[in-house]
Formats: structure tokens, sequence, C-alpha cells
């Protein structure tokens, strides 16, 4: 398919060579308002092509490229339109009238189609990429959290490299909700390489993350089904479209280096666990060295006297707290970002190049990142009507050791956590012996050596990458064109893991090598119209056709056992393994759009896609291998044809109705395998069915129907604006599993039967209260609300378990009638009047009773987010700083459980002296009030943390997210010299909480990016970001 | 003209949207057929089981409640008579998900493929073996639609009675042996537990008939009579060259290691039950089958066995001894290796079995005969575990001579002999147990135990059928009684 459209595109060159190039010329000039204040940000594009720029900060363009007969259209927020015919002009001054009748933002939408913000009958946020590089983080799609309203990102506690869990309008799939990205129009792999569940595990990060924040100009956020529906099966998520930058917007010969610094300390204002009782048991401190690695990790020890008490290694030390193990363990996490981009704009072509290295230590020792990405872009004007984009990122992605997260085993978080106050964690280096034997400080041998977890296991993988595109446009005439584009990403990752010799509860230790090979190609060809069919009737249409195909392989060995100790090379094991696993498969395409617009106050558009299957094909099968996902919008600008009060300068209404769809991306799922297991037996081979559930031959992709009205209002001369947006979907034939009994021999069987619901509003007000000329003040506030519900979940509508928290007594769920993802856990037995009933046991510590069944106790996303955003910009200097929060989730804090149970939460000092009094009823109702010895509340307190119940706690929070202070070196001090531009900025993240309900952990500290979202188990503990940045453009 | 020839090309790249799609979604890393040989070998390991069910079915409950183990620690459930659903059902979860599973597309694959009979039968015998331990553990079973889910597309299979499913089995056995010649089957070295001899699968078939038949003795006392009979006179095995048993690895996978030894690899809870030491004091076998925990001694002096149903808090009262290192476990030098034998049937049960049949009904041949014949053959076997395993024939003859053949007391010594002989396949152990109820265990009574205190007589069934597969589900506890750990299976009424 690739060389056939390499041929096509090789073969439309070959057509138009021999005409000649024509004589283009750069414009460039300044856009000022009526009151002459220069006007930064100025969309500018050349009326019916998609090359465009906009403004700087002085509100000076340039343009290359451009023919005398093109006519360049201006717009920007809040201003009329002003279309200039270029002429002989090359210098080009605009002013624009603050009027907002017209508004003319051009946006980049499905398949990067340019359009007009005011015929989208959808929502779309489009944000630049400043946003993102200007406080940039190792994965720069996390600089969008709390900025747009119905995108739900988190950033979850899994170190520097993890990945994150972006859901845009709420979940809809029981399988994968996180959207699709496409980079320059090439769709790109964002899967999740491997994560933390219940069993511990380290998250593997995701594709995305590998973007420069530098490179991105800008990122379009398709939200629901109307503006997805032209990405067919695949736009049921949502679509994050990012366009990176290409030089067209320099003139002549430019090169921008930027550079920051950031520095990561922990948030110790978070974690806030009792001082005054040390290690020990029933208020006794440990008898002998035994006794202490007994109870390595309890705090039940008598009040901190100073006295000599023995400890895990058999030295006496005394026996007073040693200050916060957080601190003394972790370092200052720092992050180096230098870019350097050239670019060049000549007459026919523009070209930029950028280099970047990003270089991190993560707050874990011995653990952190390096990334080199290298950027070329660039854009070549063949002849007169013929253009040609290429694009090519190379990526290369170096990761020492992931942290362990979630269970204890090799998870340096738990132990820190939790060593009793009288521990200093600095006394367990080093983390092994001599003879390279984990030195431990319990004997649970799964409370791994913090230290020992840090420098002797590794967990590390690199990672190659590049994503290349090319594009031809073939202007046939001023109204037709030709498009095509061809792209891949493809990837290689290889990784290593290893449990070394010596480690206490794996003496002999294992390994783990794997290597993945991803590859995606993808390519469309467009055959579009634009043109005036009458004074008032324009129409704007494409059709087109699609092709992907998506090819991994994965191999891996494993090794068990280490012979020679310290050699840690699969050949040195005792028991080997290897596996292979291999998937291909591909998506036909046909698609159309086709927009009518009336006398440019009111729009319509039709879309529709039908998407061909590899994985819904089979020899033999009968059912259809395709869907048809149509959509239809609209848009009317009432401001322009009704008479509204003098104060509404713009009003707009829109609505669109969807389907689009998600899933069905697996291989070979149709039909029954066997397949050759184990290395054989006695010299003979295995062979055995070897699917776990039973293939269903008629699966489809699941089913997203969507619709959406919103308004866009401006008023009081564009200074206070709204956008608004309310939308309901169903997403229907959610890919389950439906319930077999395990004596059918199979697990389950797959089936399109599950349905979603989502409705919710989305908001963004934005208001400029001051604007002058050397001030100006611009505040906004975005939001969403979502409301999910399960409305069916497989054939006998069972619970659907996510994933459960190591304590085994909470699971997140899906249950029909709940929202997505509930908690449901162990909850305590209450009387009619909601009294916990107990049982005064034999020891005579109140044992409360279980209730018959685990309740649900909260649900595990939040269903309404909010961000605050505020910009101050005083001559030179920028202040801006965000606000986020998110309301009405829970979430489990592990943390919270373990450290009831031993004796750190503050809430365990309750009783240490003169006992705890505790009143209740017993089963027979009867109401009694008795008292907990102190030695008996590690009894107490530890029947407390079998229950879910109390550990189930509000994650609501308002977080100062984000702050920048910039100043711009004013213009007249760089006349004389070589640069044009210098931005220098102090920024700061996750400053602190304004309020937060849940204590001693972050509310967002998830330990993956999957649906069972609202467990919190020992993940890396949060930071603090503070950093400097610098941006030089010659 | 140019546009033309472009919208030629698009049409042209486009025609066919899922051109070759069928193919390419034929998965290339994965066979859509094996051979009938390599599914065998894999059927018989399954059989044998792995470390999940073996830790949790045979050794966390059956082993204990039969006395043959015991343990402290809380999750050794069998031994203090306590719930976990898990472990209980967790031969049946594990067999239909592999054996059951496997031999059911196996048999279809024979069909289809029109294979010798005596594949057939000897596939059948494989059958009726998997399904019979699962119904002598659970009683009622999804039998004839079991794991048929793609077969048939059975997601819910009924449970037969167990009467049927007795009925059934042992009409194949019937069928099966009469199918078999002599010589060696198509199915070769893949048979590992007789190399494709179709002699000895006969004899397997009608010694496993003897078993299931000898199973009705309290329902059916004139079928198990009828059945022993038929099964006497097929023949059955007659020496320890008969014994079915599969030959285990040290690895490289789970699935080549003793599912038995795999757990004591990693378990250093279980110790031998004192009913078991005591039952063995003067047993030449009893310094092979038990070590001292503490310092691996054989001395039969050393070896005290810890009686069930206590732990960590009650042991010492209740012994007198202050550390769990000084009872005797598993001998982790002889019997407990993951390249064990994993014995299915010996012929040591045989020779029990038919001087048990001697005794009651005067068939079979001597009672006395068969006894010896069954403790020498019993003792002989255990050279399978390896040379230190080896008993001298002198010990054999001085303890047979210490404890010969008493027609007063003959039910109760072969009962106490088959139940040493089947010490490890604790499965037909218990069902061997229940049906003769002999040697006599007294029960246990711990805290908080589900029968009442007393030995259970089946364990429950997959919890998760009640939601997955309610009505028959349903329908089996109508028909059998609660779906309890004291409810009794149909051959034990």
């Amino acid at each position: 398919m690739i060389k056939k459209l390499l041929s096509f595109l090789v073969f439309v060159s070959m057509l138009s060579s021999g005409t000649a190039f024509a004589q283009n010329k750069t414009v460039s000039g300044t856009v000022s308002d009526e009151s002459g204040m220069p006007l930064p940000g100025v969309s500018i594009v050349v009326k019916g092509q998609t090359k465009g720029t906009s403004t700087d900060f002085d509100g000076n363009f340039t343009l290359e490229d451009v023919a005398s007969s093109d006519v360049l259209v201006f717009s920007f927020i809040g201003f009329a339109d002003k279309e200039v015919a270029v002429g002989g002009q090359s210098n080009i001054n605009v002013t624009l009238s603050e009027d907002a009748e017209a508004l003319d933002e051009v946006v980049v939408t499905a398949l990067g189609v340019r359009k007009e913000t005011k015929a989208l009958g959808y929502s779309l946020t489009e944000v630049g990429g400043e946003e993102i590089a200007t406080v940039k983080q190792t994965n720069a799609i996390n600089s969008l959290q709390g900025k747009i309203a119905g995108v739900n990102i988190t950033q979850n506690s899994t170190g520097a490299a993890g990945s994150s869990r972006v859901i845009i309008r709420g979940a809809s799939s029981f399988g994968n909700n996180q959207p699709l990205y496409v980079i320059d129009g090439i769709p790109m792999g964002n899967d999740t390489n491997g994560s933390a569940g219940m069993w511990g595990g380290s998250d593997g990060g995701d594709g995305i993350s590998s973007l420069n924040p530098d490179d991105i100009e800008s990122i379009s956020v398709l939200k629901g089904g109307a503006a997805t529906a032209l990405y067919g099966s695949r736009g049921g998520n949502g679509v994050i479209v990012v366009t990176t930058k290409s030089g067209k917007d320099k003139q002549g010969f430019g090169v921008e280096f930027s550079s920051s610094v950031t520095f990561d300390m922990i948030d110790n204002s978070i974690q806030d666990f009792q001082t005054e009782y040390g290690q020990g048991r029933r208020g006794a401190v440990p008898a002998n060295q035994e006794d202490a690695l007994d109870i390595g990790t309890s705090a039940w020890g008598p009040r901190l006297d100073g006295s000599n008490v023995i400890q895990y290694d058999g030295q006496s030390r005394p026996y007073s707290y040693t200050g916060n193990n957080l601190d003394k363990f972790y370092r200052t996490g720092t992050t180096f970002i230098n870019s350097l981009a050239f670019s060049n704009a000549g007459e026919n072509s523009t070209l930029r190049f950028s280099a970047s290295d990003l270089t991190n230590e993560d707050i874990v020792p011995n653990a952190g990142l390096n990334r080199k990405s290298f950027s070329l872009n660039s854009s070549h004007k063949m002849m007169d009507k013929l253009t040609l984009d290429i694009n090519a990122k190379y990526i290369r992605e170096d990761v020492k050791n992931r942290p362990r997260l979630s269970d204890s085993p090799g998870n340096a978080n738990f132990s820190v956590a939790l060593l009793p106050p009288n521990v200093d964690v600095r006394d367990l280096q080093p983390g092994a012996d001599e003879d390279g034997m984990e030195r431990g400080f319990s004997n649970n041998i799964y409370s791994t050596n913090p230290y020992f977890a840090a420098y002797n296991f590794r967990n590390q993988d690199y990672t190659n990458r590049i994503i290349t595109s090319a594009a031809l446009r073939y202007d046939i005439n001023d109204w037709l064109y030709l498009f095509g584009r061809a792209g891949i990403d493809h990837s290689t990752r290889k990784s290593t893991s290893v449990t070394p010799y010596g480690t206490a509860y794996q003496r002999e230790g294992s390994m783990n090598e794997n290597e993945r090979r991803y590859t995606q190609v993808d390519a469309d060809i467009m055959f579009g119209v634009t043109r005036d069919l009458t004074d008032k009737l324009a129409v704007d249409a494409f059709f087109g056709a699609n092709k992907n195909s998506i090819e991994s392989e994965n191999l891996n060995l494993s090794g068990g056992r280490f012979i020679v100790p310290g050699l840690e090379d699969i050949s040195n094991t005792r028991d080997q393994g290897r596996s292979r696993s291999y998937s291909k498969r591909k998506i036909g395409s046909l698609y159309g759009s086709v927009e009518l617009s009336w006398d440019r106050w009111a729009y319509l558009t039709i879309t529709g896609r039908n998407d061909w299957f590899s994985t819904l094909s089979y020899p033999g099968k009968e059912t259809p291998n395709d869907d048809f996902y149509p959509s239809v919008s609209g848009s009317v600008v009432l401001s322009e044809v009704v008479d509204l009060p003098e104060t509404i300068n713009f009003l707009k209404l829109r609505g669109g109705y969807s389907q689009v769809a998600g899933g069905a991306d697996q291989a070979y799922q149709l039909a029954l395998n066997y397949t050759i297991f184990g290395q054989g037996h006695l010299g003979q081979s295995l062979g055995r069915i070897d699917n776990g559930s039973i293939p269903n031959a008629n699966l489809v992709a699941w089913n997203k129907d969507e619709f959406e009205i919103g308004l866009d209002l401006r008023m009081l001369n564009n200074r206070l604006s709204f956008d608004l947006a309310y939308y309901n979907n169903e997403s229907s034939n959610q890919i389950v599993n439906v319930a077999a009994s395990p004596t059918s021999g199979y697990g389950g069987a797959t089936a399109n039967i599950g349905v979603i619901a989502n409705n919710g509003f989305e908001w963004l007000i934005s208001a400029t209260p001051i604007r002058n000329e050397n001030f100006s003040w611009t505040t906004s506030i975005n939001g969403s609300y979502n409301n999910s519900e399960i409305k069916s979940t497989n054939d006998v509508d069972g619970e659907i378990g996510l994933g459960q928290a190591r304590t085994r007594n909470v699971e997140i769920k899906q249950i029909v009638g709940e929202s997505f993802g509930v908690i449901k856990g162990r909850a305590f037995q209450r009387d009619g009047q909601g009294r916990i009933v107990y049982e005064i046991d034999g020891d005579g510590v109140p044992l409360a009773q279980e209730a018959d069944e685990w309740q649900i106790l909260g649900e595990g996303v939040p269903p309404l987010n909010m961000g605050w955003t505020n910009t101050f910009n005083y001559k030179d200097f920028s202040l801006s700083f965000l606000i986020d929060g998110k309301f009405g989730g829970q979430i489990f804090a592990g943390t919270n459980a373990i450290t009831y149970g031993n004796g750190l939460h503050k809430e365990t000092l309750n009783g240490r002296e003169g006992g705890l009094q505790v009143t209740g009823v017993t089963a027979d109702g009867a109401e009694f009030t008795t008292t907990v010895a102190p030695e008996d509340l590690q009894t107490y307190y530890g029947r407390i943390n079998d229950f879910a119940e109390p550990f189930v706690e509000d994650a609501d929070f308002i977080k100062f997210r984000q702050f920048t202070l910039g100043y711009n070196v004013p213009s007249r001090y760089l006349e004389n010299i070589f640069l044009k531009s210098v931005n220098v900025s102090v920024i700061g993240q996750n400053l602190f909480y304004l309020m937060r309900k849940v204590d001693n952990i972050n509310p967002e500290a998830a330990y993956n990016n999957g649906n069972a979202q609202g467990l919190e188990y020992f993940g890396v503990p949060p930071t603090r970001n503070f950093g400097f940045a610098l941006n030089v453009k010659f | 003209m140019k546009k033309y020839i472009s919208l030629i090309l698009v049409a042209l790249l486009f025609v066919a949207c899922d051109e070759g799609f069928e193919e390419l979604n034929v998965n290339p890393t994965k066979p859509s057929q094996v051979s009938p040989q390599s599914k065998l070998t894999a059927i018989q390991l399954f059989t044998s089981g792995g470390r999940y069910e073996n830790w949790r079915a045979n050794l966390i409950y059956s082993s204990t409640m039969m006395q043959h183990l015991s343990a402290t620690a809380g999750y050794w459930t069998g031994d203090k008579y306590t719930r976990n659903e898990g472990y209980a059902s967790s031969l049946f979860d594990r067999y239909y998900s592999d054996p059951v599973k496997n031999i059911v597309d196996l048999q279809q694959q024979l069909e289809t493929e029109e294979a010798p009979e005596e594949m057939k039968a000897i596939t059948r015998i494989m059958k009726v073996f998997i399904f019979h331990r699962l119904t002598d553990l659970y009683g009622d079973i999804p039998y004839s639609e079991a794991g048929k889910g793609y077969i048939e597309g059975v997601l819910k299979p009924k449970y037969d009675r167990q009467s049927e499913i007795y009925a059934d089995m042992l009409k194949e056995l019937e069928e099966s042996v009469a199918a078999l010649g002599s010589g060696t089957s198509d199915y070769g070295d893949a048979d590992i537990m007789f190399k494709g001899d179709m002699e000895k699968w006969k004899k397997f078939g009608n010694s496993l008939m003897l078993r299931l038949g000898l199973r009705l003795i309290k329902v059916d006392a004139a079928g198990a009579q009828a059945w022993a009979t038929k099964a006497i006179n097929g023949g059955v095995m007659t020496s320890n060259d008969d014994i079915a048993y599969i030959e285990h690895t040290n690895g490289p996978d789970g699935i080549n290691k003793n599912g038995n030894g795999e757990v004591f690899t990693a378990d250093g809870n279980p110790r031998m039950s004192k009913t078991f030491i005591d039952i063995l004091a003067g047993d030449p076998r009893l310094p092979i089958l038990a070590q001292r925990r503490g310092d691996q001694s054989t001395n039969p002096a050393d070896l005290v066995g810890l009686p069930n149903g206590l732990d960590a808090s009650t042991y010492e009262d209740a012994t007198g001894m202050t550390s769990l290192d000084d009872f005797a476990e598993p001998n982790r030098n002889i019997i407990t290796g993951e390249d064990a034998p994993m014995f299915f049937q010996t012929y040591a049960e045989v020779a029990f079995m038919l001087a048990e049949a001697n005794v009651r009904w005067g068939i079979g041949g001597d009672a006395a005969t068969n006894y010896n014949n069954g403790v020498e053959a019993a003792m002989q076997m255990l050279s399978l575990y390896g040379d230190a395993a080896v008993i001298d024939q002198a010990d054999i003859d001085a303890y047979l001579a210490a404890n010969p053949y008493n027609a007063g007391t003959a039910m109760e010594q072969i009962a106490t002999q088959y139940w040493i002989a089947t010490f490890l396949n604790e499965y037909e152990t218990f069902a061997n147990w229940r049906r003769i109820e002999m040697p006599v265990l007294t029960p246990v009574n711990y805290p908080g135990n589900v029968t009442n205190g007393t030995i259970p007589r089946r364990l429950i069934y997959n919890q998760g059928e009640k939601t997955n597969n309610a009505d028959n589900y349903n329908e089996a506890v109508s028909n059998q009684g609660a779906d309890e750990f004291t409810t009794r299976v149909w051959w034990d009424n």
C-alpha cells in the first residue's frame, strides 16, 4: 500500500515536472488594534490554503512563499477579519477593528484540516505550543492538566518516566479509554509499556511522552464524536491532534535556543505520621535483634525516650525520632531540557530542524531518564500548485530504573514510608552486604531494603523511535485540490529487569530481557473542493481514503536463578525461557466531508466514514467486516442575523450528532487456535487449545452515539466570553466478557453487550477585566462535570472487577446503575441507627463486625474538574498561575490503611496513654463502652485496618498547580545585537494544596493509568517543582 | 487531463479497502490444529496437575482431612475444616479448564480424523479417570456438557447426577477395554503413562472399573459386586509394572514438574500428621516417607507427628513440643522432589481391592495372599522415588510377619494399608475412606470450623457458579443437598 502511494506521489510529481516554478515572495508587517497597540497571536492564513502564520509578541509577522495573487486573511479573537490582497506589497501593516461580528479564528480539525471556528458545530480546544513549552514536563501532555474543559489528565505517582491517564468527556469504554494521538496527520502509538497492579510492578511509560515540548506548534483537542467522526472507529475516545513547528512563521534564517532546569523536591507537607512512639509491639521495645527483625515496620513501641534500644542489625541506637525518612532517602530531582532549533524560510521552501536533550534525575535514587529528540520539518513549493511537506522525528529514550510501585517486593517507597520513627533509613545503607546479599531490616522478606531496591534492582529500557511523514498537495485549480499523505511511527524498545542475586525474597534472583518492535503505517489520499456556489452558498468538501496498519512483535527472554552471583545475563541462569508474540492488523477506510455555508453565518457539516477491519475478517466469515460512522453538525452565528442587545458582540449556537467507535483492535480474536507450549516432556511435545476465552467470530467495534449542543457568547467588547457545551452519549456494543461457567472449559466468551452512558457540561469563561497599554489581566475558568452510568455489563449484568488493592479488601468495579469505576470494599456492619456492631472478643478488644456484603464506598473518577488560569501582563513582564481542582471522587488510601496497622498513622496516637474508650453496640443491640488498654491498641487498630471503609476518603482537592513569571527583554535592547528575542521565566509547579481532604497522600496518587482509578498504594511520593527557563531567538 | 488521471489513480489505489484482510487475520504464530499425540501428553500432565490444585485441593484440604499431613498455619484449612472457597474449588477450576477442555477437544478430533479405535479407547479411559476424580470430590458435576464451550457453544453446562455419571463412566470403561487389543497404539511414546501399550491400558481400564465398582458399595452393593466381577474377569493390574503413574522432571517449566513437589518446594508448613506417624510405627516405610523438620533425622524414634487441628498458639500446650521444627515432615530427600512420580492408580491398591472383594464376595483370589501382595507392592513401589527409597525384602517380610493378615479385622487392615499406600494421592485416599470409613479417624473441632467438628464429606463447588451458571448450580444443590463440606455425594449415602 505504501509502495503504491509513494509511487503515486512520485508519479504526480513527474506529471508536474517541466512546469516552471512561480515566483513567490515573502511579506511581512505588523498587526495592531485601532489604538495602535500591537496584537500578538493574530492568525494569518493565505485564503484557500492551509499555509499560515501568526504574529509575535510585538505584532510582527512574516510569511514566506506568498504569490501576488494571494489574499491574506487576518483574524484574531474579538476582532473583525480582514482580508488583504498581496498584490505588489511586501510590507503589509494591518489594523484590526474590535468587532466580533466575524470571528474567524482558524483551528486544526480532524485529519489536519484547518477550519474557521465559527463553522464548527462541536467543541474543539486548541492550545498553542507555548502552553507546553513554557512549563516543560517530562511528559508534555501533563502540561495540559487543568487547562481544557472536559479533559481529565491524571499524572500518577509513577515517577518521572511514568505514563499519564488522559480521559476526554469521561470514560466510554470497558477497555482502553485513552484518546487517539495524531502527530502531523499520522496516528501515533500510545500503548502503555506495562504498569503496576495489586501485586506491584512498575510503570513503563507511554508513547505520547516521547514528544519534545519545544517542537509543538499547537495541540487540538477534538472532544466529542462530531469532532472526531472522520476518524471513525478510532475516534471513540476523542482525538488529540498535534501539529509540530514547521518554520513557516519565520523569516529567513533563524535560531532558537531554549533551556530550562526544574528541581523536584519531596512535598513533605503531604505525609504526616506520628513521631512520638517508636518501634516495638504492644507498648514494648524490641527485646533483641531477632525481635526487632520480627517487627521491622511496627511502630507500636513505647513513647520515644532517647534510651538505647536494639535494632534490626543488632546495634543499639537512641530511641528517639530521627527525622523525616522521606527527606533522607529521596533526593532533589532535576530535569534539564535544552533545545536548539534552526529554521530557514526561503523563496520556495521552509525548513526547521531541532535537537533537544532532556536529562532527568528522578527523586528516587539511581533512577532517571535521558531523552534525545531530533525533528526535521520541511515544506517545499515544488511548483506553482504543488507543495511537499516532509516531517521526520527521531527520539531516543533511555530510562534508568523505573521505580517499583504498589506491592512491597522491590518497592523502595513502601519500606521508606513505613519505617518506625526511631529507625533512620540511612542506617540501611548500603542495601547489600559484601556478598551482594540484601541487608534486611525485617523478617518480612517481602519488605525490601530501599537501598537494595534502588541500587541493586534494575529496571531499565531504551527506545528508538522514528515518526516520519510526507504530504503532497496539488492544487488542480483554485477550487479543487488533491492531497496525499503517508507516514510511519516505528519504535523498538528494549528493556531489562533484574531481581538481583541476593534478594531476600528470591535468593537466587531472576531477570527478563524484552524487545518490542512496533510499526504503524498510515496513508491518506484526499480530493477536495472549496467553492462559492452562489453569492451566499459555499461548499467546502473533501473525500478521501485511508489505510492504516499496525504491526507489533515482542521477544522475551527470561532467566531464573543466577548461577554466578552478580553476573546479570540470561546465559547465567538455571531456568531459561523465551517467548515471542506477533500481531498485525489493518484498517481500510473511505471518508468524506461536506460543509455548506450560507452567507457566512450558517454552517452545516456532514461527514461519513466507512472502516473495514482486518480484525473482523476471517476466511469463511459471513458477517460484515466493516462499519459506517456518520456525523452531522451545524452552527448558526445568531449575532449576525438577529438584533441582540449591544453588549453582546457575538453569539453562536452549535449542535452535532455523531456515531463513532472504538475497540476491535486485537488481531486473531475470531478463531480458535492451538499452541505447542512449554518445552516438551520426556521428548514429547505438548499441545493444547490456546484460547482461554471462547472466540467470537462476530465481534464488532463498540459504538458511541453522541449529541452535543453548545454556544459561544462574547460580550462587553469581547472582554467577557462564554463557551458552553452539553453532551450526551451512549457507548453500546461494549466488548465484554460474557460469563461462562469454568466447566465449559473457558473463562468466558467475548460479546458486544456492555453499555456506558456519559453526559456532562463543559464551560470556559474568559474575561479580560483590565486591558490598557501597559497592563492587562486575563482570567479564565474552565470546568466540566461528567456524569457516567454503567447501563449494562454482561449477559447477567454482573459486576466487572477492574482491579484490587493489595490489601485485598477493596476493588474497583463496573456495576450496573453506578458510575464508571466505583470503589467497593469491606465495610462495617451497622445497626438500624448506623452504629458499628462489635463483638467483644475473647481478648477484650472490640472486634468490628463485617457487613454481609462488600459495600460501594465511593467512585474512583472525580466527576467535577475545574481549572482557573490568570495571566497578568505588565509591559514586558508576564505572570500567570493556574489553580485546579477535582471534586466528587474518592480514593482508597492504602497508605493510611497500612499505617493504621503499623502504628504510624497519627490517629493511632489516640489512647496510647491511658487507653482508648470505644463505644458501640453488640450484635444483640446492647450499647457498650469499653476501654482498650494501650498495649491492646495494636490489636484494635489492626482490626480496623482489615476494613476498607475507613480508608476510602474524599479525593477532593484544590491545588496551586502552576506559576510562571516571565520577562521579555524588550526589543529595543536587542536591536543592535544579533538577538531577536530573549525571554526568561521562573516556573513553579504543584506548589501546594489550597484544599485537600485525604490525609497523608496525594489525592491523585493512583499507581497506574488503567481503568482501576481510585487506589493508592505506595507510589513515588509527590513533589514540588521549581525551575527556570530561558528562550533566545537569534 | 491530469485531473482525470489522478482520479483514476485514486480509484485504483482504494478499489478494495479490505483486500487480503481475511488471510491477515489468521494468526501466523499459532497452529490451527495439533496432533492428538501432543494433546494426550499434555492432558496426562494436566491430570497429574499443577502446583495450584495440588497445593489446595490435594494437600491443604484432602491430605489433612485424611490425617496424612497436618499444619498449624491458618491457611491449611483442611486441617481445621475451615472454609476457603477458592482452595476447595481448585481442582474443579483447574480440571475443567485444562484436562477436561482438552480431552473433549481431543475426542472430537479423533472422531473427525477417524482415528483408530484403540486411540479413542485410551482417550476414553483417560477421560473417565479425569471425571471420576472430579465427581468423587464434588458429587454432581457437569459431565455430559462439560468442556464444550467452543465445540457446541455450551457456556453453562448442566450438572449431571453422580449416579448417572458413574453409570456412564463404567459403561465407557467396559466399552473401551473391549476395544483394546495388544501391541502399541498410535499414541506411542506420546502416551507417557504406558508408551501406548494397549495391554497396560486394558489392565488400567479394568482396575479403574474395579475402583469405581467398589465405590458403589454403600448405594448399590449388588452393582458393586457385578462391576468388580466384570473388572476382575477382564484382567486387572498384576504387578508394579502395571502401575498408572506420570514420570516428572525437574522443569524446565511448571508443567514438567510434580505439582506436589512444587508445593513442598514453596511451603514449609506441612508436617506429618500424628495419626499417620503413629500408624506407621514399625513400618519400614516410615523413614522413607518422613523426616524430622529441624535436622532431617529419619530415625523412627525422632519422628513425631503433629496432631491435626492445632495452630501456633495451641500446639505447644497440646503436644509439649516447643518448636514446629521438632515434628516430622514429608521426607524432603526422597518423596517431595519436583521430579517425583505422580501415581494415578497402583497395583498395591488393586491388590487391596481384590482382597476386599474376596472378603465380601469370595471373588478375586485369596484375601490373605492379595493383602500380602498389596503390602509388598506398596513397599516395593517406593523404589520409583529413587534408590534411597528401596526397602529390603527382609524388612518387608519382617513387617508382614509382625502384622499378619487377620480375617477378623481384615476390612480395617485392608483399608488402612490402602490409606497408607495412597499417601500423596489424597483424592483417592479421601474417596476410598468415605466409602469404607476406615481407618478410624478422630475428627478435630477447631473454632470456626464449618462441619460441626466432623470430617468433610466433599469439597464445595466454585462459588462463581452461583452467578455464572445459576440455574444448573441450583438444580445440583436441590438434587444433592446444600453446597457444603458436610453434604455427602451420591455413593456416600
